[in-house]
Order: C-alpha cells, then sequence, then structure tokens
C-alpha cells in the first residue's frame, strides 16, 4: 500500500528532421533514484545532448547498449556507466535509428544468424558432439598408449593391499598359465582374489584377478587356463579402456548425481563388456590356447557346467555378474569344444600339484585380507 | 526532483503485469535453443526469462530491470565446474584408490570431507544466490548487493542446520529463521541494509504440526479403514469387508501423504508470511500475504499445468512462481528518492554459478 506520488511523464515527439530532431526522453544517472525527464536531441552527429531541469548531459551514441524493448519503449544502457539507464521512444527516425543499438533478443550469436538458422547449425554441432561422445569409447580406447592405462590402473587401484592370496607355489603355477595365455613381454598382472564367487575380471592397468570361488569349482588346470586367456583377451584388445571411458562418459552425463571416478573402476568389473568384446576375447582366448597346446576342452566343460547350473540364456542369474553379459554359456562352450582338435593329445597344462598349489593358495596364505568392498 | 513515496495509496506496491502470452514466445524459444545446444544456452535462457519478469514487475511507479547476462552465468558456472568439481573429482578419485589400497581410514576420511564441503558450500551458495540477484536486480536506477562474500554463512549455515536437526529436528524452525535473519541484514539495496528479525515462535506451532500428525492422520486412517470394513460388511459380507478393508487402507495411505504434504505446506506458507514480514529496508516494511490455501492452488496447478501439457508446462513454472511470489508481495512505509543513491557494494563479476551447480532458489 504504498504509493507513487511524481508527475506522470509525457511523451511528444517534435517534428523529425532530416538530421537532426529531438523527442522527449527520460533517465536515471545510476547514481540517485531521482528520475530525469526532458528532452533528448540530436543534430545529425556522433552524440546524443539530454537535457531536463535537472540534469544535462552530453551522450556518445556509440557508448550506449541495448537494455530492453518494452510497448512503445525502448531502454538502453552505458557502457561506460552500467547503472545508467536512458528510455527513448521505440519509434525513432532512421537516421538516429542507424546510430543507436541494434535490439538484442536471444544473444549476440544468435541475433547476428536469425533463430532459425541459428537454431539448425546449433543442432547440426550438438549431433557431432553427442555422436563424438557416444563413439569415443570404441575409437579412442584402443588409441590409449598402454602405459597411460598402467599408470592409471595403478594410480586407481595400486596393488590391492593384502588382499590378493599369495603363496611361492601357487604365485608359481599361476605363472605358469599365464606365460601359457599371456605370450607378450610386458605381461599382465594376475592375482587371485580371496573372494568366494565363481568370477574373475579385468581391471584398468592390465590388473586380472581370479576369484578363488572360480579355482575352487574348476575340475582342471585347462578351465583356468581358457578364463585366465579370456580376461587377458580383454587386456590385449583394449577392452578395459574402452569400457573405462564409457563408463566415465556415463559418470560425466550423470554429473551431479553422484558421479566420480570413484565409482569407475569396479562399475568397470560390474558393467561387463559388450557381447561384441565377449567375442573377441574368447577368439584371443582360443586362438593363445591352440598356439600353447593348452586343451579348450577344459573352458568348454567349464561353460557346459554353468549353462547346466545357471540356465543357458545367461541372463537369469543375478549371482555371477561375470556370467551375466556373456554370450550364453552353452554357445560359448560350443564354440571351444569345436576349437579342439580332433583326436589330438593336449599334454596337461599344470601338473596335479601345481593345480593343487593353485587351489590351496588362499587358504594357505596366512595374512590375505578379505574384499570387503564388493 | 523530491519524489517521495507515503504507504497511504490503495494499490499494492508491488505489481505483475506481465501475462503469459508475452511469455511464451520466450520460454518456446529458450526451450528450442537449450535443447539444439545441449543445454548450455540454459544460462542465457535463465537471463531472458528474468528480463521479462523483472520489466514486468512494477515497485510503486517504475518496473524492474534485471541487469544479469548469459555470458557471466555461464562463466560462473565454468568458475564452480573448475573451482569445485575439479577438486571433488580428485578427491573421491583419491578416496576410491586408497580404499582399493587397504586405508580404508584414510579413504573414509576423504569422502566425508568431500561431504562437509559440499554440505559448507551449499550454504555459501545460497547466500551468494541472494547476493547475485540483488546485485542484477535495478529500480530506478539503484541496485542492491552486500560486500560480505557469505564464507561465514557457510559456517552458520552447517552449524545452524545440524543442531537445529539434533532435538528431534524441534529446532528446525530456530535454524531456517535465525538463517534467513542472518542472510538477509548482510544484504542492502541502494545505500541502507536490510534488516531481519523473523522470530521462530511465530512459526513453531504450525511445525508442532509435523509431529501430532502422525497420531491424528493414524487415528483418523484407523477411524476410515473401520468404516470401509463395516461398509464392505453391509454390502457383501465376509467377503466385502476384506475388500472395504483394502480400500480404507489405501485410503489412509493417501490420506498419510496427502496430509504430510498439506502440513509441509501450511508451515512454509506460515514461515514465509513470518519472515518477510519481519524484513524491513530502511522505512518500508515488507509483507507477504500467501495464505495455505494460495499456496496448495499454486503447486496443484503447477501439477495439473504439467500433467496435462505432458511436460510441456514446466516451461511455464518460474513465470507462475513469479508471479505468485510479486503478486503476494507487499510493502508499506516511505522512501526518499533524494536519498537513494547507488550501491557501493562491489558487483560480483560472475553468475550464481555456484548455486546453479546445486540447484537452488534464492529465497
Amino acid at each position: 500500500m504504498a504509493r507513487a506520488c511524481s508527475t506522470p511523464s509525457t511523451w511528444a515527439r517534435s517534428e523529425p528532421m532530416d538530421d537532426s530532431f529531438q523527442v522527449a526522453a527520460s533517465w536515471y544517472d545510476g547514481h540517485s533514484a531521482v528520475r530525469h525527464e526532458g528532452r533528448a536531441r540530436w543534430d545529425g552527429g556522433g552524440e546524443l545532448l539530454l537535457d531536463a531541469p535537472t540534469s544535462r548531459l552530453t551522450l556518445p551514441l556509440d557508448d550506449l547498449r541495448f537494455g530492453e524493448a518494452r510497448g512503445e519503449h525502448v531502454f538502453y544502457r552505458r557502457e561506460s556507466e552500467t547503472d545508467f539507464r536512458l528510455t527513448l521512444p521505440a519509434d525513432m527516425p532512421p537516421g538516429l535509428a542507424r546510430h543507436l543499438p541494434e535490439k538484442s533478443e536471444y544473444g549476440a550469436w544468435i541475433d547476428r544468424l536469425g533463430l532459425g538458422k541459428a537454431a539448425v547449425i546449433f543442432a547440426a554441432a550438438s549431433a557431432v558432439a553427442v555422436a563424438l561422445f557416444m563413439t569415443a569409447p570404441e575409437w579412442l580406447g584402443p588409441r590409449v598408449p598402454e602405459s597411460w592405462e598402467r599408470n592409471l590402473g595403478r594410480a586407481m587401484i595400486g596393488d590391492f593391499g593384502g588382499r590378493l592370496c599369495s603363496t611361492p607355489e601357487g604365485d608359481a603355477a599361476l605363472a605358469k598359465l599365464l606365460d601359457e595365455v599371456d605370450p607378450a613381454t610386458t605381461q599382465v598382472n594376475a592375482g587371485v582374489a580371496n573372494i568366494d564367487m565363481v568370477n574373475a575380471v579385468a581391471l584398468p592397468g592390465g590388473q586380472v584377478l581370479l576369484f578363488d570361488g572360480l579355482i575352487q569349482q574348476a575340475e582342471s588346470p585347462e578351465e583356468l587356463a581358457g578364463v585366465l586367456a579370456h580376461e587377458v583377451g580383454h587386456v590385449r584388445e583394449r577392452h578395459v579402456m574402452t569400457a573405462l571411458l564409457r563408463q566415465f562418459g556415463m559418470s560425466v552425463l550423470l554429473a551431479g548425481a553422484n558421479s566420480g571416478v570413484g565409482d569407475t573402476v569396479f562399475g568397470v568389473a560390474s558393467m561387463g563388456y559388450s557381447r561384441d568384446a565377449e567375442r573377441e576375447a574368447d577368439d584371443y582366448a582360443r586362438a593363445r590356447l591352440a598356439e600353447s597346446d593348452v586343451s579348450p576342452l577344459g573352458a568348454a566343460g567349464f561353460f557346459e557346467r554353468m549353462a547346466e547350473e545357471y540356465g543357458d540364456d545367461g541372463e537369469s542369474n543375478a549371482v555371477t555378474g561375470w556370467l551375466a553379459s556373456h554370450p550364453a554359456a552353452g554357445e560359448r562352450a560350443r564354440a571351444y569344444r569345436n576349437a579342439a582338435k580332433e583326436g589330438a593329445d593336449y599334454p596337461p597344462v599344470l601338473s596335479e600339484r601345481e593345480f593343487a598349489a593353485l587351489q590351496s593358495m588362499c587358504e594357505d596364505d596366512p595374512d590375505v585380507e578379505e574384499f570387503d568392498f564388493f | 526532483m523530491h519524489g517521495k513515496y507515503d504507504g497511504e495509496g490503495g494499490e499494492s506496491a508491488f505489481v505483475f503485469e506481465g501475462n503469459w502470452r508475452e511469455f511464451a514466445p520466450i520460454a518456446f524459444t529458450n526451450l528450442l535453443l537449450t535443447i539444439v545446444t545441449l543445454g548450455i544456452y540454459r544460462f542465457w535462457a535463465t537471463t531472458r526469462e528474468r528480463q521479462y519478469l523483472w520489466s514486468r514487475s512494477r515497485f510503486v511507479d517504475e518496473h524492474l530491470e534485471w541487469a544479469g547476462t548469459g555470458k557471466e552465468l555461464f562463466f560462473g558456472f565454468l568458475i564452480v565446474l573448475l573451482l569445485f568439481g575439479l577438486p571433488y573429482l580428485i578427491v573421491s578419485f583419491g578416496a576410491q584408490a586408497l580404499i582399493a589400497r587397504g586405508y580404508e581410514e584414510i579413504g573414509a576420511a576423504l569422502g566425508v570431507l568431500a561431504f562437509v564441503a559440499i554440505f559448507y558450500l551449499m550454504g555459501v551458495a545460497r547466500f551468494r544466490a541472494l547476493r547475485y540477484r540483488l546485485s542484477r536486480t535495478r529500480w530506478r536506477g539503484i541496485r542492491g548487493g552486500s560486500d560480505n562474500p557469505g564464507f561465514v554463512f557457510g559456517l552458520s549455515y552447517m552449524w545452524k542446520t545440524i543442531v537445529g536437526s539434533l532435538p528431534l529436528g524441534l529446532l528446525i524452525p530456530w535454524s531456517m529463521t535465525s538463517l534467513w535473519n542472518e542472510r538477509w541484514s548482510k544484504m542492502s539495496f541502494g545505500p541502507y541494509r536490510f534488516e531481519a528479525n523473523a522470530e521462530s515462535g511465530g512459526v513453531f506451532a504450525r511445525f508442532l504440526l509435523f509431529y501430532l500428525a502422525p497420531f491424528i492422520l493414524f487415528l483418523g486412517g484407523l477411524f476410515m479403514a473401520g468404516m470401509g470394513m463395516l461398509a464392505g460388511y453391509g454390502i457383501g459380507g465376509e467377503d466385502g469387508m476384506a475388500l472395504g478393508g483394502t480400500f480404507g487402507i489405501i485410503g489412509l495411505v493417501l490420506f498419510f501423504y496427502l496430509g504430510l504434504g498439506l502440513i509441509a505446506v501450511a508451515f512454509y506458507a506460515k514461515f514465509y508470511r513470518e519472515v518477510v514480514g519481519a524484513t524491513r529496508w530502511k522505512d518500508l516494511d515488507f509483507s507477504f500475504e500467501a495464505s495455505t490455501l494460495e499456496w496448495v492452488k499454486l503447486l496443484v496447478g503447477d501439477a495439473l499445468l504439467v500433467v496435462f501439457t505432458l511436460g510441456i508446462g514446466l516451461i511455464f513454472l518460474s513465470y507462475r512462481h513469479w508471479k505468485f511470489f510479486i503478486t503476494h508481495l507487499e510493502a508499506s512505509g516511505e522512501i526518499l528518492l533524494d536519498e537513494l543513491t547507488q550501491s557501493t557494494t562491489r558487483t560480483a563479476r560472475h553468475g550464481e554459478g555456484l548455486l546453479d551447480a546445486f540447484d537452488m532458489g534464492a529465497i
């Protein structure tokens, strides 16, 4: 219930002349709240003369900035004095209108291009950006130098503290298995994790973990060789980096909703890879097994047991996340069985003793810790 | 010229003169540009929206003016991303790495540290949002602002919120009113400071409804369920009774949620009447006269608008809320225009990025 008591403003226009005229105007100087009402006079030059009983000033036209338009009036600000505010009639003779700053509506770029054109250009640029962003993991992942990935992996997970099982005999057996399936000079870091789950993961930085649960249920060392070869395949085909980038992209998209790289490390392990990636890793595994003369029948037996236990569709179990994203176990078992050379007599990949050492590794390691964050 | 306003007129000091048909082209082009720029345009969209809403809001005899720009909001956002997003990323990355290496305690401590930092920054953000909006709001060429950076307010926000919730949440009204007072008394417009001395006593009774409500609602619900069962029995014997009971229970759950929502609205309606009513600026007294029923109408209207336009109505909510705010805002008193000189506060160069990152309102 406050009331205004100021004089109503009057808007009068003089006759527009060719290059000089005057018009009613009002302004605030930005220093006090007092409104100055008077006339704006233009003599065809680069200046506007403001004349009111309370104030008189000369205003360079190029100092004016468009503020906003409302109804019959346009409001201008000054570049040199941001709080200054001049009100002029919207309808100005073309002579002066040319010297006044143009109306701005959407923002400088869009005003210049026009709304329709700008929208099309932005949409196209956005589509390209989205496409690049979506496909980046696929083409960028394999191009990230392996040394970078190793450093990244080291920074993210380190050496797992004391939670990997280790005994001299077990380590030797694992190293022997790894030699068969990873012929590269810089091998992956393989370890046995003290987790009672039938699972295995490839983590950033060429870290491959077989879970103790998987080793316990294995019926032959060839099974373990097959699974290990598969995980090494993920590392060598750069699936880990691809998945890491994809996960990172997701967390960027979901930024704000609890993202952070922190969730990424084991997100990769739990998210798994695409089915294509799984097939590639399987192909890699079969090629290595064949090269090293290791029987693929062990791996075939493993997948057959999995198919029996968890169903053939691979989707039905929630317990072993590893299997969920993998191609149907039955189909994979057949692929491994077909890879076996007919009538070939494969030498055992590990001796009975070595296999036993691997199986009792977690039990025999006196100071192994629990993985309590899975 | 010696302008002077007194508080004896019939018309409200704050009048909203916009209409949604004028606003619609702004809202729709904003939506289009925000989509095609993958959201980047939203800083400019916000600015255009405010420019319209402010310019259609009249205080006494002159319209407000929004002097903020999209660019500064965008840079504010980038600064926040750089200053706070990056360290946060590093801290959570480090926490994960430490946990993986077996240093659970340090990792957890880092996580807690990140949480505390966010809590603190939320307080600072609330302060800065208000400061930014005042510093970009002009009336008769005069703007507001504050020279206080809000870092102390962030601390107050933390301890008052924690203390307020400790005794069964009973001190929440106190923490809310006291934070309002603290925030507004650091703000100024032109040469004068705002003063706020809201008291929690005024809103405490409403707040107690939250504690009493469950019992009342539960008893009421039981009664309804019983009535339903009786009615069902009358119609269809034993089966009818079970059916009636089921409907009764569904009714109870609905009743419970709607009831709690209603209490929250009732509390906020009272809260805003209290705190705005206790806010002064020089010789001007403010008041905010929206009743619980009017708040309910606003929110139900929002919901209907959004549902019946399949979500497109969302772009009109800022308009509706601003209109609600201005329409119910009142001021009485006197302003001497000659004395009303420009604010000497520094203007924040970047926008309310910190606020936008946490997505909060200023008031």
